[in-house]
């Protein structure tokens, strides 16, 4: 057990954790945030499971985490923009603190790699992570709010 | 102690997928079976199986959700439409 | 103007080409003669696509 897995059970117990309590309860803006929290988490855990097992192949479940997490918080937010229109979710401070996660892990994974292509493929799937859930939380939040209700 | 994040991934599994069976409303079961997903996909990644987790995350993240909130959309339609009907 | 049209077309489809393509190379662990040569068709079909795909969208 090494550094990276520790870290990773770190995230997984405490950030994981905390997004399946807040899905299980509560009203239903709270839910879609903690949904789109939940893919935001995950993804950077992946990473440092694949650095801590030292199979780089692994960094290919996180780069489809993050292309397909916020495919799913956008398929909510387009679903459920009727009744998510009358109390539109605000977790902003959520979102920035689980996206600063994302780049933290995804810069210290850069240094502990060095130079490489893995290096590249790390920065891609750390954007797509950042700017995925950056745009999803947004259309939570009533960016969504003017397109056609079905 | 190389085994916790073993435990740590499958209680999470035990407590999502306890929820997602006592959440009554679907499409708050939806929600719930959107994180079970994915943390179902963290837990085959800890056992060493990421071929099975990438088909999970591929499944379970986007598809199932959207394939149950499209069936209670139509269903919930359909009553209202019924119940313009009848009386 | 339609040669014109055609060269735009032809720029655009093998912009995306290049982009696709190196972004297949930054996502395979081994670069290889093979990997290169499936990188490069199934880059040529995606840039198709994403021309396609930006036409539906922009609309022209």
């Amino acid at each position: 057990m090494n550094g990276w897995i520790l870290a990773a059970t770190a995230v997984l117990g405490a950030g994981v954790g905390a997004t399946v309590w807040g899905v299980a309860t509560g009203p239903l803006r709270r839910r879609v945030v903690a949904q789109n929290l939940s893919t935001a988490l995950a993804c950077p855990a992946l990473l440092l499971l694949a650095q801590g097992y030292d199979r780089p192949a692994y960094v290919d479940l996180a780069l489809v985490l993050a292309l397909l997490g916020p495919v799913g918080t956008l398929v909510f937010a387009r679903l459920l923009a009727g009744e998510l229109a009358g109390d539109p979710p605000r977790a902003r401070a959520l979102t920035r603190s689980a996206a600063g996660l994302g780049a933290g892990v995804v810069l210290a994974l850069c240094v502990a790699v060095g130079p490489s292509r893995a290096l590249l493929k790390l920065l891609v799937v750390g954007v797509l992570l950042v700017g995925g859930n950056l745009l999803a939380s947004r259309a939570l939040s009533g960016g969504m709010a003017g397109a056609r209700r079905g | 102690m190389g085994e916790a994040v073993i435990v740590v991934a499958l209680l999470l599994v035990a407590v999502s997928a306890t929820a997602a069976v006592a959440v009554r409303d679907p499409v708050r079961q939806s929600l719930v079976l959107a994180v079970l997903g994915v943390v179902l996909a963290v837990l085959f990644t800890v056992l060493q199986a990421p071929d099975v987790a990438l088909s999970q995350l591929a499944v379970g993240s986007a598809l199932t959700p959207l394939l149950l909130l499209l069936t209670v959309r139509k269903v919930k339609r359909r009553g209202r439409r019924r119940r313009e009907n009848e009386p | 103007m339609n040669r014109r049209r055609t060269l735009l077309a032809v720029v655009e489809v093998a912009a995306w080409w290049a982009a696709l393509g190196a972004l297949w190379l930054v996502f395979v662990t081994v670069v290889d003669p093979l990997e290169l040569a499936v990188g490069a068709g199934v880059a040529g079909v995606a840039a198709l696509a994403a021309r396609g795909a930006r036409r539906a969208v922009a609309g022209w």
